[in-house]
């Protein structure tokens, strides 16, 4: 009689370790890279690929890495904007993922916090290169290097010219000029406003708090709720329930008012430039800096990284290093147009015939912030979402903006604490 | 020894043969790939999410954790935010209830009676039940778009227009509207369920209550109800449970906002778990929605049984 129990236990067992070892044969910890044929192939994600406006160029670049050499393959992976961060970190955080990334600023700093970049020092000697001195000094932590800036792109205002001849150049003419060019259907600014966009409008109240002399944070404390804060936030506000701005819009609907001229003004990065040239080759638009008080505003940084978990990092390495020569950078700042690249590029005169405002933006570069909460960086993303979330309950009339801030401050300080 | 061979009696005790099939293991054979999906896929991940709540996890390092206890649980309660996100929740899953049932059982008396075309109208009342969640939160949130949607367009004529016309951006409009399309979108499975029921009721005992001169409501009422009652009541707990764990109309349609008036907690778990990538505290929201599930489920057992208990006596 035993000898049956013994073996139904043996079955049993032996099915059990079996499917055990079927279900976590698919759950190893590994990278995208893979290699076949002496050839190494490594994913380089990020959404810039999927933009129409500059996504088929950014594939022309790297098929020219790809034909310069036989021993690396760089394929694109095209991941959406809006869940670009969510879904590359989660992949990362299970040691899974793309081998390059271009990241923006607050998921580049939670990354690297969490040990998720590979560090570079060792990797890339940037010493032989000129990188651009402002937003490089982003990519260090503690003496350890983690990205490269791939495209640094600095906040302007963008203007429909058929409707605005002379740009404003004050706060009060900004107000002024949107209030006049609204009527019917047409509004005289637009900015992002609704919960949905969270990280939008966090890099749209950015620069009003920045451009009236605010910031978030002093490197060591929070300063949510200072009085400057406040004031821009207060522009901020009055100029939505001045109802100068299409309300409950976002992004995608009011980019394309603008570009239909039912929009005429916008703060925006200057990667927009291509995107509207692109899209709208007939829009007569131009660009000017932001006309608040201060001139300070945020801007885009996208760092290009390491994935700690590739299998790859020095085939990897090598893409960035190629990425650094000068007839590239100057390749890839075409390509982005009003953005600039790591290193100083000249414009071509072609581009500038076609953009001459592309100089503005470049001049905005030493006044020009990460949208990150300085001293606080890997935590940026927690204190956007109380940050927003109260900044939108003032705009809903729930609370005054002083107290939301005052709420702001209370719940951020209690996270990072 | 023919005569012998043929004249043997059969033996009363010889048994036939059991077949493989009849063995006492036969039931858990064919249980056991059942139970062992249902181990793997939903007791493991069960197992896994208890024990994740009693810890500080980040997404980004999900295999380094910190034991904390209690902490999670302690922090969620204590959180204005958490009470808000239950009140949400409570107010989605019982309008979802009450506007899915009584809306299909609504349509299902239409349907039920006899009238012209009544075959199409059966057929398109599927539709939005066959509809893809996301093709819907889509279709909804563009006829909700403050500057091209049609509902603006019409509330505006009627004079009925929301202020600023931003509908799912208004912490007062946000829910009643999600709820709207919810109950479009699960009104056709509750009418069709009930459609079968209503078929089922015996057309002697209306025809019997009718000759006694009860009027359409105490018919409905003393027949009617009290044969499709069992199917009512599985459907509210069906839709209860469903509405709990409802993700991605809300998400698509508000991700939870503006300020939160849409934050049920499925939602608060998501965003805890992706946009926090706090994974001990959205495992914490998810074991109270595991508890408030079974208090449901317990409570509808409870009811039935009651109810049954009433219908012998």
């Amino acid at each position: 009689m035993s000898k049956p129990r013994v073996r139904r236990a043996t079955v049993a067992a032996a099915t059990v370790v079996g499917l055990a070892t079927a279900v976590s044969a698919g759950c190893g910890s590994d990278s995208d890279a893979s290699s076949e044929g002496g050839v190494t192939t490594l994913t380089f994600a990020a959404s810039t690929f999927g933009d129409p406006g500059r996504g088929p160029q950014l594939q022309e670049w790297i098929d020219e890495f790809n034909a310069s050499q036989d021993e690396i393959r760089v394929e694109a992976a095209s991941v959406p904007y809006p869940t670009f961060g969510q879904t590359v970190l989660t992949q990362m955080g299970g040691g899974e993922g793309p081998d390059l990334v271009r990241f923006d600023m607050p998921e580049f700093e939670a990354a690297s916090d969490a040990g998720l970049i590979a560090p570079l020092d060792d990797l890339i000697d940037v010493d032989q290169y000129e990188l651009l001195e402002q937003p490089d000094r982003f990519m260090v932590h503690d003496d350890v290097r983690h990205g490269i800036i791939f495209e640094a792109s600095n906040y302007a205002m963008f203007y429909n010219a058929d409707l605005i001849p002379e740009p404003p150049t004050t706060y009060e003419d900004f107000f002024a000029t949107a209030q006049s060019l609204t009527s019917g259907d047409v509004f005289g600014l637009a900015f992002r406003q609704t919960e949905a966009e969270e990280a939008g409008v966090w890099q749209d109240i950015f620069n009003y708090v920045y451009g009236f002399g605010g910031a978030w944070s002093d490197g060591e404390n929070l300063t949510i709720n200072a009085p400057e804060n406040l004031e821009g936030l207060q522009a901020y506000k009055d100029l939505y329930d001045a109802n100068v701005i299409p309300r409950g819009a976002d992004a995608a609907t009011f980019r394309r008012m603008f570009a239909e001229g039912k929009v005429a003004m916008e703060l925006n990065n200057g990667g927009y430039a291509t995107h509207l040239r692109a899209e709208s080759p007939d829009l007569n638009f131009s660009a000017a800096p932001i006309p608040f008080p201060v001139r300070s505003q945020g801007a885009i940084l996208a760092p290009i990284v390491i994935n700690e978990a590739s299998e790859a990092k020095e085939e990897a390495a090598t893409f960035i290093e190629w990425a650094l020569q000068e007839e590239n950078q100057v390749a890839l700042q075409e390509i982005l147009g009003a953005s600039s690249v790591a290193t100083a590029t000249e414009r071509s005169p072609e581009s500038l015939q076609e953009m001459p405002f592309l100089t503005t933006f470049d001049e905005l570069t030493e006044s020009s912030l990460p949208q990150v909460v300085l001293g606080f960086e890997a935590q940026t993303p927690d204190i956007r979402k109380i940050v927003v979330q109260n900044v939108i309950a003032a705009l809903q009339g729930e609370v005054d903006l002083q107290t939301a801030l005052d709420d702001a401050q209370e719940q951020a300080t209690e996270l990072v604490g | 020894m023919t005569v012998l061979e043929q004249t043997r009696a059969p033996r009363s005790d010889v048994r036939p043969r059991r077949s493989p099939l009849g063995s006492r293991w036969t039931p858990y054979l064919f249980l056991a790939p059942a139970a062992v999906f249902i181990g793997l896929f939903q007791a493991v991940p069960l197992a896994q999410e208890i024990y994740l709540s009693f810890t500080r996890t980040s997404l980004l390092n999900p295999t380094r954790s910190t034991w904390v206890g209690l902490e999670n649980y302690a922090h969620i309660f204590s959180d204005d935010d958490f009470h808000r996100t239950l009140v949400t929740t409570l107010i989605y899953v019982v309008a979802c209830v009450i506007g899915s049932v009584g809306a299909g059982l609504l349509v299902a008396l239409l349907l039920n009676r006899n009238f012209r075309g009544r075959g199409v109208a059966r057929a398109l009342v599927t539709v939005p039940w066959a509809a893809p969640g996301i093709a819907v939160a889509l279709i909804a949130t563009w006829m909700l778009n403050p500057q091209y949607g049609i509902v603006n367009r019409f509330l505006d004529a009627v004079g009925l227009g929301v202020p600023g016309g931003a509908i799912l951006d208004s912490s007062t409009y946000a829910l009643p509207a999600i709820l709207v399309t919810t109950v479009w979108q699960l009104f056709p499975l509750t009418s069709v369920v009930l459609l079968s029921a209503l078929q089922a009721v015996p057309r002697d005992l209306t025809e019997a209550a009718t000759m006694d001169g009860a009027g359409r409501w105490w018919t409905f009422r003393a027949v009617t109800w009290q044969v499709i009652k069992p199917t009512v009541g599985l459907l509210a707990l069906l839709m209860t449970i469903w509405s709990i764990r409802r993700f991605e109309l809300i998400w698509l349609m508000t991700k939870g906002g503006p300020v939160g008036s849409t934050e049920t907690l499925v939602i608060d778990l998501y965003a805890q778990a992706f946009d926090s990538k706090q994974l001990g505290t959205a495992a914490a929201i998810g074991m109270v929605g595991v508890v408030i599930s079974l208090i449901v489920i317990a409570g509808s057992r409870l009811v039935t049984r009651a109810a049954d208990k009433e219908g012998l006596r």
